[in-house]
């Protein structure tokens, strides 16, 4: 027998309150899933948008001061109406906003990878190997032990949504070098944070449910895929057939689509962009002298001058609108609603599916 | 009183799992008997708190059922029958999560799974994954993530189930231990009663819900007054014989033979035979029923 064993000890450290046991299982559960090099891979990748929106609001901030420092990137701005070119920071919020509706979109594609990879086995494998009584057993309420396994999902997908959108606007802010772009662009922070948090309470939800409906995750895993690639087929071969307007409803990323679009009142946008590009690009073909070198287009830092004229802007296409003009999507609200319905419908089949031990066994 | 449950109904629809359940379990190591759909299985959950009981009440360590179940959980350690164990963790880090599960720091849960996996001698394998653990090593896993975080009462659901003699005697023995060395009450829930009689002093059998017998094992294990156990030094059998002339039943068990003396008779019709056949009387004792007996009595009486 060894000599420095002590045996069984007594222990009479101090428990942590119950309020906050369901981030035992969040903690376990994240530092688990970082044993999977497909994740760390689609992490890494989902920092690209942030970076590229990080860049786009340190370039937006400089060119509303005209620094010279954007005289190498001058190039980008050749392309923007005058009345851009001449006033930027008017034009601050709607270029915030697109900015930020474009990196939620582009997430919104790593969202749907990350869930897939972190969520199948959430529930499922508890499942497969019994392990429920190890979370029932103990100190944990079944609320407890949902909060855990959503609160996995939900912290991968704030680090690629929330976090680096946050950090994006301070940096945004700290570029700007003015106090007004608080007033201007605050809208713009709050709909990242509320749409994120759609994003991850809607997909977590729905993830955990498939998660509970079956033991084994390469089915779970099916589910998903179904839902993320059949949805927009289906949603695309309905409008074709029955060309009703609630067709995209189908579709969940389209749903998640216009949340954020409405949200960030990105249409608005978008709208008020391309009715200035329109006006710039009639100015440009039919006003008098107005792309020649001594026209509004030498303006600009007076480095553009005596250049050949670039073409006319054509207005930016939205994405979503395939009709100019009309609008063929339903209203947010009907997606909202069908997000909300899809919500309290994994609520059910997780309540159903993970029950407590009150059964026969 | 470690448990005291009072007029305890629980139903599943038409089926009644505990029908008016009412006892009152001493502190130390009590085992927990009865033949399938006793109401054992409801009853530990019960305990627990797991299941919304209809009637009666009862307190566990003190604490209420209906009141304190978060409370009640905390304070004890369940090892169930079932594996529940997921892969991919080690040893150690699934104590360790199991402490963390009850609300240890996870520095503490850390080195409290390094200690509790060296008591239960799972030292060596702390850093396999627990997929690869033996049946018995599962076993001990499950035990030293139930007393992480040191309960005042460890429950363990059929906790020798499918394990060879040797580790199967380990376990009892890492049980005994907890019992009587580390002052752990234990209530240990199990069909093998050899394994309730070598862990336990206080014993409960349960049938259709309702206690049937209840005690401690050596007082349940009475004396008989007419029947005995006899070994003497000659032939058995020839003595055997003479016992059945003067009307006394005999049974050979092992190296010895169970008597059983006809009313009326005393114990000295034993020594009047062994004079008449010149035999010499080596052992002579009172018979007790085993745990079996009393086991079977019991579900006997309630069918």
């Amino acid at each position: 027998m060894p000599i420095l064993d002590q045996g069984y000890q007594h222990w009479d450290g101090k428990l942590s309150g119950h309020g906050l046991r369901w981030l035992a299982i969040t903690r376990q559960g994240v530092k688990a899933q970082f044993k999977n090099r497909w994740l760390i891979s689609t992490l890494v990748g989902a920092l690209a948008p942030a970076l590229l929106l990080a860049a786009f609001l340190i370039l937006w901030g400089l060119f509303e001061q005209q620094s010279s420092i954007l005289e190498p990137f001058l190039f980008l701005f050749q392309g923007l109406p005058a009345e851009i070119r001449d006033g930027p920071k008017a034009f601050r919020t709607t270029f915030w906003t697109l900015a930020y509706t474009q990196f939620f979109q582009i997430q919104l594609f790593f969202t749907f990878l990350l869930v897939m990879l972190v969520g199948p086995d959430l529930i499922s494998q508890d499942l497969r190997f019994n392990a429920l009584p190890l979370y029932l057993s103990r100190p944990l309420r079944r609320i407890d032990y949902f909060l855990g396994k959503f609160g996995i999902i939900a912290a991968f997908l704030l680090a690629v949504t929330l976090v680096p959108a946050v950090l994006a606007y301070l940096i945004g802010l700290a570029f700007s070098l003015d106090a007004a772009t608080l007033r201007d662009t605050w809208r713009v922070l709050a709909a990242s944070m509320a749409f994120s948090l759609v994003v991850a309470v809607s997909t977590g939800l729905l993830m955990l449910a498939f998660s509970s409906l079956s033991r084994h995750s390469r089915f779970v895993t099916a589910m998903w895929l179904g839902v993320w690639m059949l949805g927009g087929a289906a949603s695309d071969a309905l409008e074709q057939a029955v060309g009703k307007q609630w067709a995209p409803l189908v579709s969940y990323s389209a749903d998640l689509g216009s949340v954020r679009d409405a949200l960030f009142d990105s249409d608005a946008q978008w709208e008020r962009l391309a009715n200035l590009f329109r006006a710039s690009q009639e100015a440009m073909l039919n006003g008098p002298g107005s792309v020649g070198p001594g026209g509004r287009r030498g303006g600009l830092f007076g480095m553009l001058a005596g250049r050949r004229p670039p073409r006319p802007p054509s207005p930016p296409d939205r994405p979503g609108d395939e009709v100019e003009g009309e609008s063929r999507r339903p209203p947010w609200t009907w997606s909202a609603g069908v997000l909300a319905g899809l919500g309290v419908a994994s609520i059910v089949v997780l309540s159903t599916r993970v029950r407590s031990l009150d059964r026969l066994k | 009183m470690l448990i005291e449950l009072e007029d305890l109904t629980k139903t599943y629809g038409s089926v009644t799992a505990l029908a008016g359940l009412s006892l009152a379990l001493p502190e130390g190591a009590v085992g927990l008997l009865g033949p399938n759909g006793a109401g054992k299985t409801t009853m530990i959950r019960s305990l627990l708190g797991l299941v919304r009981i209809d009637s009666g009440r009862g307190r566990v360590l003190g604490m209420d059922l209906a009141e304190r179940p978060l409370a009640i959980r905390q304070a004890v350690g369940f090892v169930p029958e079932d594996e529940c164990l997921f892969p991919g963790v080690t040893g150690v880090q699934f104590v360790a999560y199991a402490g963390e599960l009850v609300g240890m720091p996870p520095r503490d849960a850390l080195r409290r799974a390094h200690e509790v996996l060296d008591y239960v001698e799972l030292g060596e394998a702390r850093y396999r994954r627990a997929e690869s653990y033996s049946t018995g090593m599962k076993q001990r896993l499950k035990i030293a993530s139930g007393i992480v975080h040191d309960p005042k009462l460890l429950i363990l659901d059929e906790p020798t189930n499918g394990m060879d003699p040797a580790g199967r005697e380990d376990i009892l023995a890492l049980c005994r231990d907890l019992a009587r060395n580390k002052g752990m009450n234990l209530l240990v829930c199990s069909h093998l009663l050899p394994d309730v009689e070598a862990v336990c002093e206080y014993v409960v059998v349960l049938g259709r819900g309702r206690v049937l017998a209840q005690g401690r094992i050596d007082e349940l294990k009475q004396p008989h007054s007419q029947e005995f156990e006899l070994r003497v030094r000659g032939d058995q059998a020839l003595f055997a014989d003479v016992l059945a002339r003067r009307g006394v039943r005999t049974e050979p068990i092992d190296d010895h033979l169970r008597v059983s003396l006809p009313d009326g008779e005393g114990v000295a019709a034993l020594w009047e035979a062994a004079d008449e056949a010149s035999e010499q009387i080596r052992l002579l004792r009172p018979r007790r029923s085993t745990l079996e007996e009393v086991f079977l009595q019991a579900v006997g009486g309630a069918n």
